[in-house]
C-alpha cells in the first residue's frame, strides 16, 4: 500500500458511495462512521489524509481535528462542509485543514484535493523523518559535546570556548571534529542550520 | 336558492292519542351555518399558517436530508462512470452502485413528498393513523437539526400502540411544533445535558383506550406561571415566536378527541402530553 485516504461519515449511503469513487480512481480507502471509531483503529504508516464531514454527531469533524493534534498526530484533512457553515470553516482552516469542499461535491474537486493532501503529508513524513535522524544523532552527542556545540553554532572560536570551559584548546578542536562526524555536518553553516532545525522542533 | 333550515314539529293530541294539531316551526340556519363553515376554513388556514412557519425552524435540517442521498448519487454515478470508462469490465460494481443510486433516489423523494404533505394546504383528513408513523415522520425531519445541536434522542414506542382516528398531517404538526419548542428549550443547556424523549404509549383513562404521547426535554423548563399561559394565542417566550403553536396544537388536539398539557420535568426540563382517543 503506497498512500490510504480515511473518511469518516455518519450516513452509511454517503459514506460508502465517497469510498467507491475514490477507489475506481485507484485510491486504497479505509473508511469509519464516527471519528471515534476512527480514533481506534490501527492505521498503517503510510502518507495518507482524511476526509471529514465538519459536523458529525458527538465528536465532531472540529473536535477529531483538535483531539488528534493533540494527540500529535499529523494528517492532512479535507472538510467536507454543508451550506452556511462559514464559522466552523473559519475555526478549521485555523486549525490547518487543507482543504473545504462542500456536499454533494465535484469528483475532480475531490480527487484534486486527495492528490494535493497525499502529496503534502508524503513531504512531511519526509522531513518528519529527516528530523527524527537528525535529533538521532544528535542524541548521540555526548553532554560535553552538546556544549561545545552549542558555542560552536554560536560563532565562537575555539579559544573562546575553550576559555569559557575551562578546557585547552585542542580538547575543543577534538570534540569540534567529533561533533563535525557525528552530526554527519560538512561544514559549520550545515551544523549551523541543523541546531536551527533542532532548536525548532526540541 | 335553498337555506339551511331547521325545522319542528309537535303534534297535540287529547286522551285517547288522536292527534288534534300540529305544531311546527322552521328556523332559518343559513347564516350561522356560513360562519360556522367560514370560522372553519379560518382555522384550517392559520394552523397552515403556523405549520408552514414551524418547519421554516427546521428547513437546514430538511435540506440536509435531501442533500445527503443527492450526494451519494452522484458520487455512485461518477464512480460507475470511471468503471465503464476504465473498461476494467467490472459490471458488478456498477450494478452494485446503481441498486444504491435507485436506493437514495428513493430516499430523497421519500423526503420531499413527506414536506410536501406538510406543506399542503388541504382540508384536513380524518383516517387511521399510527403515532409511531407521525413520531417516526417528524423524527425524520427534525435528525439533523439534532445532530448539529448536540441533542441526544431517545424515542419509546409501544407496538401494541392502538389505531386512532386523525389528520396525519395536523398530528405531525403538533408533534412538530412541541418538538421543535424542546429544541429550542435547549439552546442554552450544555451540550452534554441535551436530551429529547419522545414516546407514544397505550394508556386506559376511564376505561376509555388512549394513546399518549410523551415530548420531555432537558431544557431551561417551565416557570411556576408560565403553565397556565402557554396554551394562551399569542403568549410566546421566542425572540420572533408568534405564539400560535401551541395554541393551535391544542385546538388540534382537542378537535381529535384529546386533551394536550404541560407540566414541568422532574429535574429539568419540561413536559408537554397529549392523548389521542383509539379507534373503536
Amino acid at each position: 500500500m503506497e498512500s490510504i485516504v480515511f473518511v469518516i461519515d455518519d450516513d452509511p449511503s454517503f459514506r460508502r458511495s465517497t469510498q467507491l469513487l475514490i477507489e475506481t480512481a485507484g485510491f486504497d480507502v479505509s473508511s469509519f462512521a464516527s471519528a471515534e471509531e476512527f480514533l481506534r483503529s490501527q492505521r498503517p504508516s503510510v502518507p495518507a489524509c482524511l476526509i471529514l464531514d465538519v459536523r458529525l454527531p458527538r465528536l465532531s469533524g472540529l473536535d477529531l481535528q483538535k483531539e488528534l493534534f493533540k494527540a500529535g498526530i499529523q494528517i492532512p484533512i479535507i472538510f467536507i462542509t454543508g451550506h452556511g457553515d462559514i464559522p466552523m470553516t473559519v475555526q478549521a482552516m485555523k486549525a490547518g485543514a487543507v482543504e473545504f469542499l462542500t456536499k454533494p461535491f465535484r469528483e475532480q474537486e475531490l480527487l484534486d484535493a486527495i492528490r494535493r493532501a497525499i502529496d503534502s503529508d508524503r513531504a512531511a513524513r519526509h522531513e518528519r523523518a529527516k528530523l527524527e535522524a537528525l535529533r538521532g544523532r544528535y542524541e548521540s552527542l555526548t553532554p560535553r559535546e552538546r556544549k561545545v556545540m552549542e558555542r560552536v553554532v554560536l560563532g565562537m572560536l575555539n579559544k573562546q570556548i575553550a576559555d569559557e570551559l575551562q578546557r585547552t584548546e585542542k580538547t575543543i578542536k577534538v570534540h569540534r571534529s567529533h561533533i563535525m562526524q557525528k552530526m554527519q555536518a560538512s561544514s559549520l553553516a550545515e551544523l549551523v542550520r541543523m541546531a536551527e532545525r533542532l532548536r525548532g522542533r526540541i | 336558492m335553498y337555506r339551511w333550515c331547521v325545522s319542528n314539529a309537535l303534534p297535540l293530541r287529547d286522551q285517547e292519542g288522536r292527534i288534534l294539531k300540529w305544531y311546527g316551526s322552521v328556523v332559518d340556519l343559513h347564516d350561522w351555518k356560513q360562519a360556522q363553515e367560514a370560522l372553519r376554513t379560518r382555522e384550517a388556514e392559520l394552523a397552515h399558517a403556523t405549520r408552514v412557519m414551524t418547519m421554516g425552524e427546521v428547513t437546514s435540517s430538511i435540506a440536509h436530508e435531501v442533500n445527503q442521498p443527492l450526494g451519494a448519487i452522484i458520487n455512485y454515478a461518477n464512480a460507475c462512470l470511471r468503471i465503464l470508462k476504465g473498461g476494467s469490465g467490472d459490471l458488478a460494481g456498477v450494478t452494485t452502485a446503481l441498486s444504491a443510486v435507485v436506493k437514495d433516489a428513493e430516499r430523497a423523494a421519500a423526503v420531499i413528498a413527506r414536506v410536501r404533505a406538510l406543506a399542503r394546504k388541504s382540508p384536513p383528513e380524518m383516517v387511521a393513523v399510527e403515532v409511531s408513523d407521525v413520531v417516526s415522520d417528524v423524527v425524520a425531519l427534525v435528525r439533523r437539526e439534532l445532530t448539529e445541536r448536540r441533542i441526544e434522542l431517545i424515542t419509546e414506542l409501544y407496538s401494541d400502540l392502538p389505531l386512532i382516528l386523525g389528520d396525519r398531517v395536523q398530528l405531525q404538526q403538533v408533534l412538530l411544533n412541541l418538538v421543535v419548542n424542546s429544541i429550542e428549550a435547549m439552546r442554552n443547556i450544555r451540550e452534554d445535558h441535551r436530551q429529547l424523549f419522545i414516546g407514544a404509549r397505550s394508556h386506559l383513562e376511564e376505561g376509555k383506550r388512549l394513546v399518549l404521547v410523551t415530548v420531555r426535554d432537558s431544557g431551561v423548563g417551565l416557570k411556576s406561571g408560565e403553565i397556565s399561559r402557554l396554551f394562551e394565542t399569542f403568549y410566546t417566550t421566542k425572540a420572533n415566536g408568534m405564539g400560535m403553536g401551541l395554541a393551535i396544537g391544542r385546538s388540534i388536539v382537542e378537535g381529535h378527541g384529546g386533551r394536550l398539557w404541560a407540566k414541568p420535568n422532574a429535574g429539568q426540563g419540561a413536559i408537554f402530553q397529549f392523548t389521542l382517543p383509539a379507534m373503536p
